[in-house]
């Protein structure tokens, strides 16, 4: 094993600011070529190609196409509370995290002991997913949802890219 | 309403999802059409913002990141939209939605620990005109983020 592949299994890394730069570009246009990327930067083209394919392989940015809820059929989007009684609530929330409705899960400290964001196609397909499906995983003692009106802004540009 | 994918731009936004740095030309190989017709189709999600082709970094790689759920109160309900319009300009928040319910709005942001979550509140979140007051929590455990998919908003 090589220590690229090593280093990639665990603990943190530090981007330089060339690397950032990068990903502040790729952000924006995920499909820029390298060479305008290094052309902005003015650095080599084989340096962005490393440069990106040593980030890739090491798990740490991802380029990837992001597909609208809506377009993808869900209209609604909500944010859930979950309290938990007699189970961890790691354990609850890896369980909630198996639905793919399911696109958001944090273990939190607080009111709440998880929060999740969650899709759904429309009205009975969400009390079926509250009802059926997370009110149902063992533990779950009560959910407290929260229906988004209008969602004005939503890049999660930071993310885990296990179970993902 | 956005239109939803046809089974053409499904297949290449799958394809895209895994990996959006690969070629129009071997997408097209893949799927047996032609280049353009990715190009064209790509271009054309990307314009009609169905689609977003982003870099997405991961958490886990970074030391000191958790998530921070921010519920906020407004003075007056009518308030709510200008509140959520000022809040979607700060860079730092990465989900701004207007609620139904538990709160008026909801702002998801990236903090270092507790003591950043204060200091970030303090100067960016309670001096926006028309914020009545907050209540947040905050991520132990990011256990999973689907980043395939988002509301686009620009």
């Amino acid at each position: 094993m090589s220590d690229l592949s090593t280093s990639a299994a665990s603990g943190p890394i530090d981007l330089d600011t060339m690397d950032q730069a990068i990903i502040a570009l790729l952000r924006k246009d995920g499909r820029m070529p390298y060479r305008a990327i290094a052309r902005e930067l003015n650095i080599a083209e084989n340096t962005v190609r490393a440069r990106v394919r040593r980030m890739e392989e090491s798990d740490t940015m991802r380029v990837v196409a992001v597909t609208d809820i809506e377009a993808a059929g869900y209209g609604m989007l909500l944010a859930i509370g979950v309290q938990v009684e007699g189970r961890s609530p790691e354990t609850v929330a890896r369980e909630m995290a198996a639905f793919p409705e399911v696109f958001s899960v944090n273990v939190v400290v607080g009111a709440q002991d998880i929060e999740i964001l969650v899709v759904s196609r429309d009205q009975a397909a969400l009390n079926e997913l509250i009802t059926d499906k997370l009110g149902a995983v063992p533990g779950v003692r009560r959910l407290t949802p929260a229906l988004a009106l209008d969602v004005l802004k939503n890049q999660p540009d930071w993310v885990p890219f296990h179970a993902a | 309403m956005r239109r939803n994918l046809d089974e053409a731009d499904q297949a290449i936004v799958e394809r895209l999802s895994r990996d959006a740095r690969v070629s129009n030309r071997e997408i097209a190989e893949q799927l047996g059409v032609t280049e353009g017709t990715v190009r064209a189709r790509v271009k054309r999600m990307e314009e009609e913002k169905l689609i977003r082709i982003t870099a997405v970094t991961n958490i886990d790689r970074f030391k000191d990141a958790a998530l921070a759920y921010i519920w906020i109160e407004v003075e007056r309900s009518g308030q709510t939209k200008v509140v959520a319009e000022k809040l979607a300009a700060i860079v730092e928040l990465g989900f701004v939605g207007v609620m139904l319910g538990r709160a008026d709005i909801l702002a998801i942001t990236m903090v270092r620990n507790a003591e950043h979550l204060a200091e970030f509140l303090h100067q960016h979140i309670s001096v926006v005109e028309g914020v009545r007051g907050t209540r947040s929590t905050l991520g132990v455990n990011f256990v999973k983020h689907d980043y395939r998919m988002a509301r686009i908003v620009s």
